[in-house]
């Protein structure tokens, strides 16, 4: 196995409300690692904790309890350079092209911004990388002396991508990079993320809602519900056998661009919505919207635990020959 | 009610419909020639990338484009009667009584002032004239319709006590309270998680089955259109590219923009492949080529594509898929009875030649 960029184990990140001392449980105790050169997908809904998460792992937030190793360190053990040194290689892409550029800086003074900050380069070698950043992003160096509403939100999600490659980072957290974009932009992007990650040997972890686009691009796919993990496998083995009832739901309400007569026509759908991280379920947290619950679920959290080799599950009647059957999802 | 419709004839037909808008740079026109029918009971669904004229379209038949800098020729016949000659008042009678909508973000169609009771309460006292009490109990059925749990209490909530899936709920409720014959839905599940997005599309299908509503769903959502339309409107650049029955439209695809869309799809590779998309963008509104409006980023394009194409039925293309179950036309048991073209057509000059990759490559 090769090394491991990130080390989770029981991390939670909590924020309390503003009234009545309440607690959001975000991210409310997940552990796993994350492999030097691999995709790590992460998948969820809205209200899942998928972002914070993500944020966690680029140390913008700090985790409430449980451990976080970033190359074997704690990161929020560190000295304040050392912090600033690990970070230069945890960078995060967010979804909206816009919001994460400043409408008043130029195209180049954004993408030149990390090495300003950080002034270990002189200033004509960080203008260079700017030109030569941006060619390889797929936007040509003339692009540096333009201001953000000339460009498309597709082109603005280069510059993004362009600004977090100046610093060389080993890990890129990606945060619905593509949700905001037209399929075919969708495409040409994803193409650009995993041709960056062949010549760099880049670490993604990335965060969507969208299964077909964490179904092509991940290595390894966790899916996440109310805080934790339900679900961790290799991406195959994710779409054909999954093992948890609600991933099972998230494949089967995922629409297929597919004739009638190719589509599975008994589709599950869930009812109800997902609860309030305040006060998750008792027990297994996915209970009140499972089709399969009984009175145990209620009672007893499920372990996390490895049902196969790899595929690791929290339901306590998951079992592997149980959803053996091919997915309908496939082309 | 003038509902009475004549039986086989349209509900809606669009006809060379134009929309201009006026700005600093004079006029641009954003669509172009817009012509489909649309039968009643029929789910028709218009795809395309941003900017391509669809939400334009939507927002013309309901006869929301902005008066001062909008400007729309051609005909929108519904019922018989051409919308577009229409006064507003008119139109006000029409809109939210025979035609419903419901749009992307909820929270910004409902009135964050009033209950939701009371929203669709206002539909049925202005449309129907039915007094609070009946409104109220209306009200209340129609939130149950749409599979809002405890509606006699929801009926009194205000929106921002309601999540987005049971926002979406309301807004459909508040659509089809007066049981319109038409649905105009602009990305109605494009803000939605997938589970909760899997229920609205069950919800959108099974209610106009059971009321017979018309719906013209507007997506850029392929996968959504496939599961909740008989038939598919491709739109690029202002106009309708191609016009197919849907599964006819996935299967072997008749414009190369219809399957660019398909193919740019991540589901419809193997993983970690490289992704077919599209090159370049969308021409700008006042930059349009002269010929086929797609030929600069069409890998397909020769001489003849530069001038002007037309939405033209396509001829029977070797290769085409065998009607499944025998002679007669593949129809499902639930789909209406179609107008007076069954036939599919694409604005591509090479349609008869070209076979062109879709959902199955």
């Amino acid at each position: 196995m090769s090394a491991e960029l990130i080390r989770a184990d029981a991390l939670r990140v909590h924020f309390a409300t503003g009234k009545g001392g309440e607690t959001v449980k975000a991210v409310d105790g997940v552990s796993f690692g994350v492999r030097s050169g691999e995709t790590f997908g992460v998948i969820g809904e809205s209200g899942s904790g998928k972002s914070t998460l993500g944020r966690a792992l680029v140390m913008l937030l700090k985790p409430t309890s449980g451990t976080l190793l970033l190359h074997g360190e704690n990161p929020h053990a560190l000295g304040s350079s050392a912090f600033r040194t690990l970070r230069r290689d945890y960078q995060v892409v967010f979804q909206d092209p816009n919001a994460a550029l400043n409408p008043r800086m130029t195209i180049g003074d954004s993408v030149r911004e990390p090495l300003d900050i950080l002034a270990d380069t002189p200033p004509a070698a960080r203008r260079q990388r700017v030109g030569e950043v941006l060619e390889r992003v797929g936007l040509g160096a003339e692009y540096a002396q333009r201001y953000p509403h000339e460009l498309s939100g597709g082109q603005k999600q280069r510059v993004n991508i362009a600004r977090v490659l100046m610093l060389r980072p080993k890990l890129i957290v990606c945060d619905e990079v593509v949700a905001a974009l037209d399929v075919s932009i969708q495409a040409d992007m994803l193409n650009l993320f995993a041709d960056l990650q062949r010549e760099f040997g880049l670490t993604y972890v990335f965060i969507t809602h969208d299964l077909g686009v964490v179904s092509h691009v991940s290595d390894r796919i966790a899916v996440m519900y109310l805080g934790r993990f339900v679900e961790l496998a290799d991406a195959q083995a994710l779409a054909d056998a999954p093992l948890h009832p609600y991933t099972q739901a998230l494949l089967s309400s995922e629409p297929v661009p597919l004739p009638s007569s190719m589509r599975t026509t008994e589709k599950q759908v869930l009812s109800g919505e997902i609860p309030s991280p305040i006060n998750p379920p008792s027990g297994c947290r996915f209970r009140t919207r499972c089709p399969k619950a009984v009175d145990e679920c209620a009672a007893r959290e499920p372990a996390w635990r490895e049902a196969l080799p790899g595929h690791w599950v929290a339901c306590h009647f998951a079992m592997p020959s149980e959803a053996a059957a091919p997915s309908p999802h496939h082309a | 009610m003038t509902g009475a419709h004549a039986p086989g004839r349209p509900l809606l037909s669009v006809h060379k419909l134009c929309i201009h808008f006026t700005g600093a740079q004079g006029e641009v026109q954003a669509t172009r020639d817009i012509s489909f029918d649309l039968a009643p009971g029929e789910r028709v669904g218009i795809v395309g990338e941003s900017g391509c004229g669809k939400t334009v379209t939507g927002l013309s038949i309901l006869g929301l484009l902005p008066a001062r800098s909008s400007r729309v020729t051609g005909r929108i016949e519904f019922e018989g009667r051409d919308l577009t000659l229409l006064s507003p008042r008119e139109m006000r009678a029409v809109r939210g009584a025979k035609i419903g909508m419901i749009f992307q973000e909820p929270m910004s169609a409902l009135d964050p002032v009033f209950t939701v009771g009371e929203q669709i309460a206002e539909t049925l006292r202005t449309h129907r004239g039915m007094s609070r009490r009946q409104a109220r109990t209306r009200a209340i059925e129609a939130l149950a319709a749409v599979g809002i749990p405890l509606p006699d209490r929801r009926v009194d909530e205000y929106p921002h006590q309601l999540s987005g899936g049971m926002r979406q709920r309301a807004m459909i409720a508040i659509a089809l309270a007066c049981e319109p014959a038409l649905l105009v839905a602009d990305e109605p599940t494009t803000a939605l998680d997938v589970t909760i997005q899997a229920q609205i599309i069950r919800l959108l299908v099974d209610l106009s089955r059971q009321s017979g509503t018309a719906l013209l769903f507007i997506t850029h959502d392929l996968g959504v259109v496939a599961e909740t339309c008989d038939r598919l409107l491709t739109m690029y650049a202002g106009e309708i590219v191609e016009d197919a029955g849907v599964d006819e439209a996935l299967l072997r695809p008749r414009h190369p923009y219809t399957s660019g869309l398909l193919r740019s799809i991540p589901r419809l590779s193997p993983r970690k492949t490289v992704l077919p998309s599209v090159p370049g963008r969308v021409p700008a509104l006042i930059a349009m080529p002269a010929g086929c409006r797609f030929e600069p980023r069409c890998s397909h394009a020769q001489p003849p594509c530069r001038e002007p194409q037309v939405l033209a039925v396509a001829p029977p293309a070797a290769g085409d898929p065998v009607e499944p179950g025998g002679g007669d036309q593949p129809q499902r048991s639930d789909q209406p009875q179609r107008s007076d073209q069954p036939q599919r057509s694409a604005r591509c000059v090479r349609q008869g030649e070209l076979h062109l990759p879709g959902a199955l490559a």
